[in-house]
């Protein structure tokens, strides 16, 4: 991981100083441990402050629509997924981008560090060799990295970057996974058992809406939700307001999310919000053969036609 | 109190179903009256938004018809 | 999502065939009323008779 955050700095440096990006965006370590956070770098002084380690897993991605400044920006496979999707909605220009390909050693979980030492204060964390050292007042605990990983992470098959211009380090092998096996258990499900373990799945959700905030695909002007003539979604927690949105928000996401987890990693009560983008990924997958963002040059399915569209549901 | 019946949102393109109904209305065609037509300027103008506001709104089914 | 797939239709019929719209109208309306009321997703109650 050291390896990549010196990569970062010297290439951040080298393109700042010779005026080749205005920007650099990438991780600083957080204010507190697990919690890398996005930073922007414009001064080539500033660049010591950049890292890579196991908790970048926010989706920088999500800075690039409406900038129009040139940029570096660290990608990692997921976020170059997004920044492909980004180019093919024509919210970001190819050649506005200097992307740093991180092949990605896969992201950690905070909340599952956070309970394997059952929630006691974490001072330092350190990452060696497939292992992560907690430690904390009076504690000291060595975790296995696999243990750990972010339930995205675990069942990631592009950890490498499609788009790069500077790469960090050589391709990693990718794994083979069988990704929906949660989604299939909901599929099994008559309508009424689903639509109960929705309300159950959704009924801690506030309503914060940091899953659409910290979505790179949510970038509309207006979200559906904050629309109040007509009022598609009403502001409370009821029930059918709260699945209303997920719903909606799923939708709108359908032959475009990467799973970069970035949703779930945001909610505050740990709700599995991948569950609904999932199930659209899936049917994607079989439907069209697509897997979002792996070109920035193909047209998603949803936005082209062709007569041998799968249309057995109309009659 | 009578039969329950059904209440049914029906959302159809001005340029096909819209006019299929028109055409069975003028050719004193016989169907029943569960559906309140909600007429669209193409089917093109569909948006999941409409088929959950319709289900939120109490109706027992959505008929989406180009 | 938790809605039954027989509240939910989709047809294609050309202007032309009233006799498929009359036949598809009357297959939609069996359907639904077959589930009986709807009780999931409402948030109040229909406001049309």
């Amino acid at each position: 991981m050291t390896e990549y955050t010196q990569k970062i700095r010297e290439i951040a440096k080298k393109l700042l100083s010779e005026g080749k990006v205005d920007v650099v965006i990438g991780f600083r370590e957080g204010t507190v441990p697990l919690m890398a956070e996005p930073c922007l770098v414009s001064d080539p002084a500033g660049v010591d402050q950049l890292v890579f380690n196991s908790f970048c897993g926010v989706n920088l991605a999500n800075y690039l629509p409406r900038r129009k400044d040139r940029i570096a920006v660290v990608a990692k496979g997921c976020d170059s997924r997004n920044m492909a999707q980004h180019i093919a909605e024509n919210q970001i220009n190819r050649d506005q981008l200097v992307i740093i390909g991180a092949p990605c050693t896969r992201m950690m979980d905070r909340r599952k560090v956070a309970a394997a030492v059952d929630g006691k204060d974490i001072t330092s964390v350190a990452e060696a060799d497939g292992r992560l050292t907690v430690t904390g007042p009076g504690f000291e605990k060595v975790l296995d990295r696999e243990s750990v990983l972010q339930d995205n992470c675990a069942i990631c098959v592009h950890v490498n970057p499609v788009l790069s211009d500077e790469m960090l380090a050589d391709p990693l092998p990718e794994q083979e996974k069988d990704r929906y096996t949660d989604i299939r258990e909901v599929e099994a499900m008559t309508p009424g058992e689903r639509y109960a373990h929705f309300e159950e799945l959704l009924s801690g959700c506030i309503r914060c809406y940091a899953c659409r905030n910290a979505c790179p695909l949510c970038y509309c002007p207006t979200c559906f939700v904050d629309e109040s003539k007509p009022q598609w979604v009403g502001k409370s927690i009821d029930p059918t307001d709260t699945l209303t949105f997920h719903f909606l928000r799923a939708f709108h996401c359908a032959g475009r999310c990467t799973d970069c987890g970035a949703c779930e990693r945001a909610c505050p009560v740990g709700i599995n919000v991948r569950q609904f983008t999932k199930k659209l990924e899936k049917d994607c997958k079989e439907l069209f053969d697509w897997e979002a963002g792996m070109s920035p040059d193909v047209r998603p399915p949803l936005d082209t036609f062709r007569p041998d569209d799968p249309g057995k549901f109309i009659k | 109190m009578a039969e329950w019946e059904p209440k049914i949102a029906a959302f159809f393109c001005n340029w096909c179903t819209y006019g299929a109904a028109d055409l069975a209305g003028v050719s004193r065609m016989q169907y029943p009256p569960n559906f309140r037509v909600i007429r669209i300027p193409c089917t093109g103008r569909m948006s999941p938004k409409f088929i959950l506001a319709a289900f939120r709104r109490g109706v027992d089914g959505v008929w989406v018809s180009g | 999502m938790g809605i039954d797939p027989g509240r939910l239709h989709f047809s294609w019929i050309s202007s032309a065939e009233a006799t498929k719209f009359v036949d598809v109208a009357t297959k939609v309306i069996e359907e639904v009323k077959a589930l009986g009321p709807a009780d999931r997703f409402v948030k109040e109650k229909a406001q049309v008779a």
